[in-house]
């Protein structure tokens, strides 16, 4: 079974040939190009990666990603980004995934009611277009909501439910003003103890069509590797979506430094040590296969 | 004091719960109902802009403090409906953890999947469920596996849907019912697919062991309990 990275980035100095946005942690000088994953991979022995577009959601910023696709198309597959606000997201979506390699969107926001309470009509919210779309055409949906938003994902997954839903890092959805860089050029995302997402994100287990990262612990634990902190709520995921629909991945380059790409080929090992065999490669990778249909190597 | 029935007693040892219908009624469940609609809602911008900062859950809320906002909220803690039997469950040794006044959204699922709250070594913890609005089946009622507080009962699974719980048993009811039960016994909230939110308060309580609550947690409302019952209830003198 392929053991595949299921959420990570790369990206190339901004340039002419490949525009990108620039921050203070991604400056217009800094790269983390697909040969520097394509070693820690090889080293690691991982075999394919979903590699998720950042810096930018117009169609020339995913130039980089594009390129990347094309060169290595059995090593990986992509996500891509929809600007927010899009007059007509199908055709952005349609030209992005043009037998390109990028089989989904990832997106944050629903453009819903941001009171629970209130009458919930998801053609009225803003994403409706891109939910349609993806359900005509296939797309898989890579989220990561907005705590403000978690409450809407229901009412659009029963409107779609044959589309493919990967919750990004643990199901958590971080809140306005609690997301920061670390030290170590990581996102730190400040979470309660107390595990708020069990009464949300957790609870869309029922939901077939609904799958999870195991990945982005660096951002939400309070300890170093392994992150044993985090252990509940790993068994909690396992409990409620079961080993087949959990997917592991690293969220490279960011964990590069601390605590290394190795390690996090360990981490799942780490906080679910009961796994059987079997469990422990469906998360490593054959559940990714299966799910976002990975060519054979 | 309305001491449980023989009846009731077996029940409440063989099953874990007892419903007392019409526990709270007339005026002072009109207090009560008021009192909560009224915190409720000015609670509620509060709580909103909590679940933007990532600080509170999404699918439910508790007016924080109830205790000090209203007297209802307190003359529902020894009320004398359900009081008595829970003083004789604990033998005359009952200390307050702490209300939950619990406003739940409709939702397509429930907030929370079955689960017990406590272990068999935890000393016996008691939750009463009140009612404040109707709660008709299919809107939030409270469910239970009657039996399933019992530490040769089991073992239970977690089931994807509320409904497929083993042997349970759903609690609709009106305004004013009280439904108290054993928290080691398997519970949850059913699915609310209506459109009113159900609304009730959740009386925390548990079997007194030394050092449980400090006299500071409810030192707030020492004034409203003068008496040795209420003061000991309260965990206000130590």
């Amino acid at each position: 079974m392929p053991r595949i990275d299921a959420h990570l980035h790369v990206f190339t100095k901004a340039s002419a040939e490949f525009p990108r946005e620039i921050s203070d942690v991604w400056p217009a000088d800094r790269e983390e190009p697909i040969e520097k994953l394509l070693g820690e991979m090889e080293k690691h022995q991982i075999d394919q990666a979903v590699l998720v577009q950042m810096a930018g959601a117009s169609i020339a910023n995913h130039r980089y990603l594009l390129q990347c696709l094309k060169e290595y198309p059995n090593r990986f597959l992509g996500i891509g980004l929809v600007p927010e606000g899009h007059p007509n997201p199908a055709d952005h979506m349609a030209e992005l995934t043009d037998n390109t390699g990028i089989i989904g969107f990832r997106f944050s926001t629903f453009g819903g009611p941001r009171d629970i309470f209130a009458k919930m009509d998801v053609r009225e919210f803003a994403a409706y277009p891109i939910w349609k779309c993806a359900a005509e055409r296939d797309y898989v949906l890579w989220l990561y909501p907005n705590a403000i938003n978690a409450h809407l994902l229901p009412y659009l997954i029963q409107e779609f439910p044959q589309v493919r839903i990967v919750l990004n890092h643990l199901a958590v959805c971080p809140g306005t003003g609690k997301f920061s860089w670390d030290e170590f050029g990581r996102p730190q995302v400040q979470v309660t103890g107390y595990n708020l997402f069990m009464h949300t994100t957790y609870r869309l287990a029922r939901f077939e069509n609904v799958n999870v990262h195991l990945s982005g612990q660096y951002a939400f634990s309070s300890e170093e590797f392994p992150y044993k902190d985090l252990a509940g709520w790993h068994h909690g995921l396992l409990g409620g979506f079961g080993a087949k629909r959990l997917m592991w991945a690293t969220d490279f380059p960011w964990i590069l430094e601390e605590p290394g790409y190795g390690k996090l080929t360990t981490v799942i090992e780490e906080l679910l040590p009961n796994l059987s065999e079997a469990e422990l490669a469906d998360i490593m990778g054959g559940n990714a296969k299966r799910i976002l249909r990975f060519p054979d190597l | 004091m309305i001491l449980p029935t023989p009846e009731e007693k077996r029940q409440w040892e063989e099953e874990g719960y007892l419903v007392f219908e019409n526990a709270i009624q007339g005026e002072d469940l009109k207090r009560l109902q008021n009192a909560f609609d009224y915190w409720a809602d000015a609670c509620k911008e509060e709580w909103l802009d909590r679940v933007e900062a990532g600080e509170a859950v999404a699918t439910f809320y508790d007016i924080p403090n109830p205790l000090e906002k209203d007297p209802i909220f307190i003359d529902i803690i020894d009320y004398p409906s359900y009081y008595g039997a829970l003083m004789e469950f604990t033998d005359h040794d009952l200390i307050l953890l702490g209300p939950q006044v619990r406003t739940v959204a409709p939702w397509p699922v429930s907030y929370t999947g079955w689960h017990p709250d406590v272990g068999h070594s935890n000393p016996l913890h008691i939750k009463v469920q009140i009612y404040v609005n109707d709660v008709e089946p299919g809107s939030g009622e409270f469910g239970f596996v009657p039996g399933s507080h019992k530490p040769d009962a089991g073992p239970y699974t977690r089931p994807m849907r509320q409904e497929s719980m083993t042997g349970h048993k759903t609690f609709p009811g009106k305004a004013g019912t009280a439904i108290m039960f054993n928290s080691c016994g398997w519970h949850v909230s059913m699915d609310n697919h209506s459109d009113t939110p159900r609304k009730s308060i959740i009386l925390i309580y548990e079997k007194r062991t030394p050092g449980r609550i400090g006299p500071e947690q409810f030192a707030s409302i020492s004034a409203s309990c003068q008496t040795p019952e209420r003061r000991k209830l309260f965990s206000l003198d130590g």
